[in-house]
Parts: C-alpha cells; structure tokens; sequence
C-alpha cells in the first residue's frame, strides 16, 4: 500500500487540525494521520482558555497581548511572531465562533472574557480580561468544533497511524533536501507503508514524557522534533521547559491556576505560607517558574510534608461553595486521584513538566529553519507545541499555548496551500520504509535485551531530578553521562510482544528513542547555558546574562549523546529588555 | 496495604479467549489503569491497553470493569471491596482488536452522517450574540469525551443487529448540540426521526449512568428531541392539517433564519 496527498498533516491537535481545514477549503488533497483519535489528542486537556484582546468588557489591545507575551517569555521571544499572535488571536477566536464553538458570554452576548496571570493592560499597569473560554474546557470544544469543521470539508483521516519515519528527496533535511512524505505504521495491524507528500506538516506535540512527573498524555513522546532532528533539522531552546506548580502528586495531572486565583494557600509541613519568603507582594499568585522553584527549595530544605516532595495546596478557608462551583476540575481530581477531599483536606500538590518552549525552529509562515539563517527546508512544516517561532521564549504565559496553535496552525494550512499548487509530487525510490521495518524489526526480534520501561523511568528519573526546576552545573554534569549511557544501553531495547496486532510495546520502545534525543539535547543545551532566564534556572548563575546569550540554543545531531550547539539571534522589534519584575 | 487480584480478558478475533489472573500490589490512590501499568511493566508486557492522558479526559481507555462499563482511569482500586477480584474485559458491544482494546472506528462512521454546525450565511459579527444561558445546555453536551461507554451499555446497540438503524446515545447528544445551538440553521429532525432511529431508545438510561462526564443524556438530548421529533411528525392537529392539505412531508424548517 503507498498513499498519496498533497499535503500531509502530522498529529490531529488544534495545530494540525486547523492546518488540515485551511488546507482542505482551498481545495488541496489533504490527509491527517495521527497515533490517536484526532478528538484525543492532547489538546483537550487545555482548561483555561484562549487570550485574545476583542476588549468585551474593558480595553485591551494586541499590542499589550504582545508586549505581556515578550515579557512572559523574557525577552528570549521573537517579537516579530509575538505581533502575528497577538494580532491574529483576534480573528482566530471569531472564527471559532462562526464554526459553533460554544464560548462563555457577557451579559450583552458578546464573547465572555476573564483574567489570567501575565495578561496585563497598558504594558504592565494591572491585570486585564482577555482570555476567552468554553467553561472549563476550551481546549476540548477547539478540538471537537474543527475536527468536524474538517470532516465538512473533506479532509482525510488515518486514525491510529503513527509516523515512525520522515521522507525526503534530493538529500536529507539538513542537505537541502525537500519534504517528500512518511512512513507509517499501522497500529491496529503492524503494516508499514509510505505516504508521498510534498507538503508535511509536523504538529505532534511536546515531550513531557520524559519527566517523572508530568501533566502530559502518554502519547507526548517528541515523535516529530525527534524525527525531524535524526534528518538534520536542529531542536531548538530545549532548556526551556515549563514545569506548572500544582500538579497532582505522583500523577502529575493539574491543579488549574483558578485555585491559587479564587486564594488558595500553598503551605509547607509547618503550615507556613512560604511564599511570603519568595514573593511577598504576589504571594501564591507569582508566575509558574517562581512558584515552581519555591517549592522545590522548600523540599529540599526538608520542609515537604513529612519530609517528602510535595506541599499542600489549602482552600478549605474558600469555604464549600466556592469550591465546588468555582473549582470543580480540582475537587473532581483530588477525590478520584487522591482521595482526598479538598473541602476539609488540603491537597497534596508538586511541580509538574508541563510545556516544552522548545522544539523545531520555524519562521512566522511555520516553514521549519534548519539553522541560524533561517534556511527553510522545503516541504517542511512545524506548527504548535513541536514547534519554537519562538513565541514563548524561555517561559510561556497562560492560555497562549491555545493561541499558538490556533495562530500558526492556521498560517501553516494557509502557507501550504499556498506552496503546493507549484510543487511538482515527490518521488520515491522503491522500499524507501525498509530502514525504519529493519529498525523496528530489530527491536521486536531481539530475543532478549534492555527492558524499555526500565529505560524510560530512569531516563524520567534523571530528568526529573537532575535537570527539572533547578539546575547547576554538577547535577547537569552528572545527567548527560547518564543520558548517554541510557542511549548506549537503548541499542539493545527489545520487547516482549512479538506480535503485530496493537503492539504497544514495540511503540513505546520506539518512543523511548526520540524521548532520549531530546533529552540529550535538553541536557547539553542546559548545562551550555551559564544564565538564568525564565523557566531556565541556573542556581550557580543566578542572573540573567543578555551580553552572552540573548540567543536561541540551536542542537544538532552529533556523536551519539554529544550534540553540536550553535546559537541563532532573537528578533527584536519593539520592546527592549528590560528587567522582569511583576 | 493487601494485593488487588485483577481478572484480566485476554485474546484476539478468532483465538479462543481466556482470563488471566494477575495479583498487583496496591499504592494509595491508584485506579484500574494504574494496575494494568503495573502488570504490562512486570508481568505481561503484550498486554493491549489503549489509553492516553489518564486524567478522564480522553476518552480512550474504555472497558467493562465486573460487567459495568467504565473508563480504567477513573475506577479507583480503593472501591471495591477488599480481596473482591476485579474482573476487565473490553467493551463488548465493538468488535475485538486485541485484549481490551476494541474496534470503535464505527463511531466515527456515524458521526459523519450527523449535519455539521450550519450558521446563518452573511450576519454581521454584531449579531453574534446570544446569552449564557442559551448556551449552557450546548456546553453541556460538548463535555462529552467520545469514550462510548454510552454506545457500549446500550441495549439497542448491544443486544441487536441495530447498529446501522440507531446511531445511539453518543450521536443523539452530539445531534441535540448543534440543534439547540442559538446560531444553528440546519434541520436535523427528518434524519433524526428515520436514519438516526430516535424511536429506538426506549429512554432506559443506562447511558445517563455510565456517563464519566455526567451528561443528562436521556433526559436533557434524548427526550427533547423526541419531543420535537413528535411535534412535528405525531402532533394529531398537524396530522389532520397535513391530510386536508393533501402534503405528505411537514415543512422544512426555514432555511436562513435562526433558531430561537
């Protein structure tokens, strides 16, 4: 079987499913192919919202979506893909409108908007309503409303394919080589075939997977990055991941901001309000990466509850009304995950890995950038959390993860059509599948070997613990050999289903593979940078160091754990560095 | 804390199947999928499983749990009774692929037979208003997380040959979400009342109770659009009126005004 389209889209989140709809209405042949269900992917977990700056109820404008954006992000954020996001959040949300999405409403009708930490009016003067939102589930109702948007507009689904290759021609990626398909892997039967594409789209999402504990979904492996980065396309700013402070301990899912928003205490084993020693002006309600450090040095002063990793997170003071109108998701959690009852119990809460900043360098059309001049590859596109404009910086604000993939999985759809009317379809030499079958072949024959789910929780361990919310240079130091080792010891990974039906296993050995190159490049691109910028916490340099390395980390694939780093300028356009205080 | 003894469903189409019995040890919080991590990582590592976020939000990792339909992410090995065996089995009511992973592709083939969202052409975005409350029974109905628990207990779909008759529970909710959308003009009652099989549903509510998102299914979708559904084609008057003036079919719905 050899399938071909036009353009071809890669993962069926909010990105690749509003590319596939841009597509498919300009009357391209259009195909998206996703190891899920298009309405499982992880977007849905999206609760908040969406920031877009209609100004509904007080005034707002673009220009302070996008200077809170740059800010947020410090400074580490191209400006020129911080104006197209601000500015085309706006048509975005409306257009989400006009295809059904049920959002919130005022009063007088119009969309509903409400507050969300780092959206500031006037450049910083206080807190403004921008983010739009469906109750408490925007990012599910994005999913739903274009995936049916799609099926309107005739565009084709493979469900329950994952890409396990990437096809070029004319050489590789990093040879100037152009886009011309995938390899995919069935899973419900194990066949493996190629699709011929001269326009492929990469929306696969982050990697959380890697940490120990993470809000992310299984299937959050890097597939794309991964793959993308093994054809010569740098990974870029990997050291920026965001980790979220109140995530369900051990699991990992999260505690939305609203329950710190509506006042709820983060608390240590003394039942002290520690935050007063870190932020004593905003107190539970500084930004992610400040509550996240705090917490750690709080755990690691041995002032966790019992000792152990973890603080409370306390809003019985809230009282049982509020509680259960205002934080339903967290009480909902709390019971079924931890059986706790948050109404008289406060609950047990840890960073959580969250948000990778990081990941395939593109330019604002979403074409990808394979070094620091912006050399486009041909063919090639990269659209939400797998990709790194970079709109996000070192640390992404609130809801703009929603906005991201709306913005410029919109654009890529557009950029696309636009590209593949001159394009004559690639051609593929015979068997061009058979390097990944022997690889996976090698995994599944293998008759005995290196345990893959023993592999991934040690890589997630060292990730966890050596290279989360605080780094220096010794634990960094130590990690990369371990990642190195872990890589060494994955060429012996086998498996123990053999079979080809629903064969998980094999997967996620496969998975476990692009989880370790960006790790290793994670690790190396962390222990480069000798500053300290948003979610990038050097605890031996504590400051932020704008003379050396206002610059995008560029990681290229080297010796087998030692990446090759180069550095790319950030765009600047408006707003000068500044120091960040809030 | 004792072990949890899990019965689990083993087997592929045209294999004869067989339970296997894994004893797990048991942590504090943890669900039905928690334990099946457990056995894939320690002791059967071919198990099928499909799931994805873990957190009651996807959908994907849908089984029967001692007979009852239910999401293995959300079952809690705390509620049942201690030393009870905890029986998993896949949904029976879609084809087997492997283990406790079924077919639900058919799903997705009905939900395309469904009218999309179909707003008035050419109303200017200042007309794009309505109020929260003309819009909270829609949000009610897109919480829905297309796990099929609804589709599996469904005596209509499961005990008979129905599923080309009766799109089911799943279906009935998306179709009452965009019927009750205040900027919807599409009419969906004439493919409702005779492809979609509303007659079917004998409103037993065995959707309403497996539902993980607690959707009012039967009472909030279903019956209301039975009720319109009998409006139109059932209401005596309009039958009589229908007979005098010699039409067969009841009036489509204006086609470019929106509904109330």
């Amino acid at each position: 079987m050899q399938a071909v389209y036009d353009a071809l889209i890669v993962g069926a989140g909010g990105a690749g499913l509003w590319a596939a709809l841009e597509l498919a209405q300009a009357g391209v042949k259009t195909a998206v192919i996703t190891k899920l269900y298009p309405t499982r992917s992880h977007t849905g977990a999206a609760h908040g919202g969406v920031c877009a700056a209609l100004g509904n109820l007080e005034e707002d404008h673009w220009e302070w979506h996008m200077f809170d954006t740059i800010k947020g992000g410090d400074y580490l954020v191209d400006q020129d893909a911080a104006e197209v996001l601000a500015r085309e959040a706006i048509e975005c949300v409306i257009e989400l409108e006009h295809m059904g999405l049920p959002f919130n409403r005022t009063p007088d009708g119009k969309i509903d908007q409400r507050r969300f930490g780092g959206h500031t009016r006037n450049f910083g003067e206080g807190p403004v309503r921008r983010s739009c939102f469906a109750a408490d589930r925007t990012g599910h109702m994005i999913l739903q409303t274009l995936y049916q948007q799609c099926l309107k507009a005739g565009v084709v689904f493979h469900d329950e394919y994952q890409v396990v290759d990437l096809l070029f021609e004319g050489g590789d990626a990093g040879e100037g080589g152009r886009a011309a398909g995938v390899v995919a892997y069935r899973i419900a039967d194990g066949e493996i075939f190629p699709i011929r594409s001269s326009a492929v789209l990469l929306a696969t999402g982050g990697f959380g997977r890697m940490f120990r504990i993470t809000s992310n979904a299984w299937s959050l492996t890097g597939d794309g990055i991964a793959l993308a980065w093994r054809h010569g396309v740098p990974m870029q700013d990997m050291e920026f991941f965001q980790f979220h402070p109140t995530g369900i301990v051990g699991i990992g899912i999260l505690l939305s901001e609203a329950a710190r928003g509506e006042g709820g205490y983060l608390l240590n084993d003394s039942g002290e309000r520690f935050m007063k020693r870190y932020a004593p002006t905003m107190m539970e309600l500084a930004p992610r990466d400040m509550v996240s450090r705090a917490i750690y040095l709080e755990v690691r002063d041995g002032r966790g509850i019992g000792g152990k990793d973890y603080v409370h997170l306390d809003v019985r003071h809230l009282g049982r009304k509020v509680i259960e109108e205002k934080l339903p998701d967290i009480t909902d959690f709390a019971r079924v995950y931890q059986g706790v009852e948050p109404i008289t119990e406060p609950v047990p809460v840890q960073p959580t890995a969250h948000y990778a900043m990081g990941g395939i360098p593109t330019d604002i059309f979403t074409r990808v950038t394979r070094d620091e001049h912006n050399t486009v590859v041909p063919g090639l596109y990269a659209a939400g959390e797998a990709a790194c404009l970079s709109v996000h910086g070192a640390n992404r604000l609130g809801t703009n993860s929603l906005v991201d993939l709306l913005v410029f999985g919109r654009r890529a759809g557009l950029q696309m059509a636009r590209e593949v009317g001159g394009v004559d379809l690639p051609i593929l030499a015979r068997n061009v599948e058979e390097p990944v079958r022997a690889e996976l072949r090698a995994i599944r024959d293998r008759p005995s070997g290196e345990s893959a789910s023993r592999l991934r929780r040690e890589l997630a361990d060292v990730m966890m613990d050596q290279v989360g919310v605080f780094r220096d240079e010794p634990t960094l130091s130590m990690a990369l050999p371990k990642v190195r080792e872990l890589r060494e010891r994955y060429e012996r990974v086998s498996v123990q289903d053999k079979g080809r039906t629903f064969n998980t296993d094999l997967l996620e050995a496969r998975e476990l593979g692009y989880l370790l190159d960006c790790a290793e490049t994670t690790v190396a691109a962390a222990l480069a940078r000798r500053e300290s910028r948003g979610a990038h916490s050097r605890e031996d340099f504590p400051e932020r160091d704008d003379v050396n390395f206002l610059s995008h980390t560029l990681a290229y694939r080297g010796a087998p754990g030692r990446p090759t780093l180069r550095y790319k300028p950030v765009t600047i356009t408006r707003f000068a560095p500044k120091p960040r205080t809030y | 804390m004792p072990d949890a003894t899990l019965r689990v469903y083993r087997g592929t189409p045209g294999q004869p199947a067989h339970f296997q019995d894994f004893q797990v040890p048991v942590d504090e919080g943890m669900v039905v999928l928690d334990a099946l991590h457990w056995i894939q990582a320690h002791r059967a590592p071919d198990l099928a499983v499909r799931w994805n976020c873990k957190a009651a939000k996807c959908g994907s990792c849908s089984t029967e749990i001692n007979g009852k339909p239910a999401l293995t992410c959300k079952a809690r090995l705390s509620d049942f009774a201690p030393g009870e065996t905890i029986v998993v089995e896949p949904m029976r009511t879609f084809p087997l692929i492997r283990d406790l992973v079924t077919d639900v592709s058919w799903n997705y083939e009905v939900n395309r037979r469904i009218q999309p969202f179909t707003p008035p052409a050419d109303v200017p975005q200042s007309e794009w208003r309505w109020q929260q409350q003309d819009i909270e029974r829609v949000q009610e109905f897109r919480k829905c997380i297309e796990c099929f628990l609804c589709q599996d207990v469904c005596h209509v779909l499961r005990s008979h040959e129905t599923d080309n008759l009766f799109i089911g529970p799943r279906f009935l909710v998306r179709a009452a979400g965009l019927e009750m959308h205040p900027m919807d003009t599409a009419d969906r009652l004439p493919f409702l009342k005779d492809e979609g099989g509303t007659g079917y549903c004998n409103i037993t509510k065995c959707c309403t109770e497996v539902c993980p998102e607690h959707i009012k299914i039967t009472d909030n979708a279903i019956i209301p659009l039975k009720e319109r559904i009998a409006d139109r084609y059932y209401d005596p008057f309009r039958m009589i009126w229908r007979r005098l003036r010699g039409t067969k079919a009841p009036a489509p719905a204006p086609a470019a005004t929106t509904k109330a």
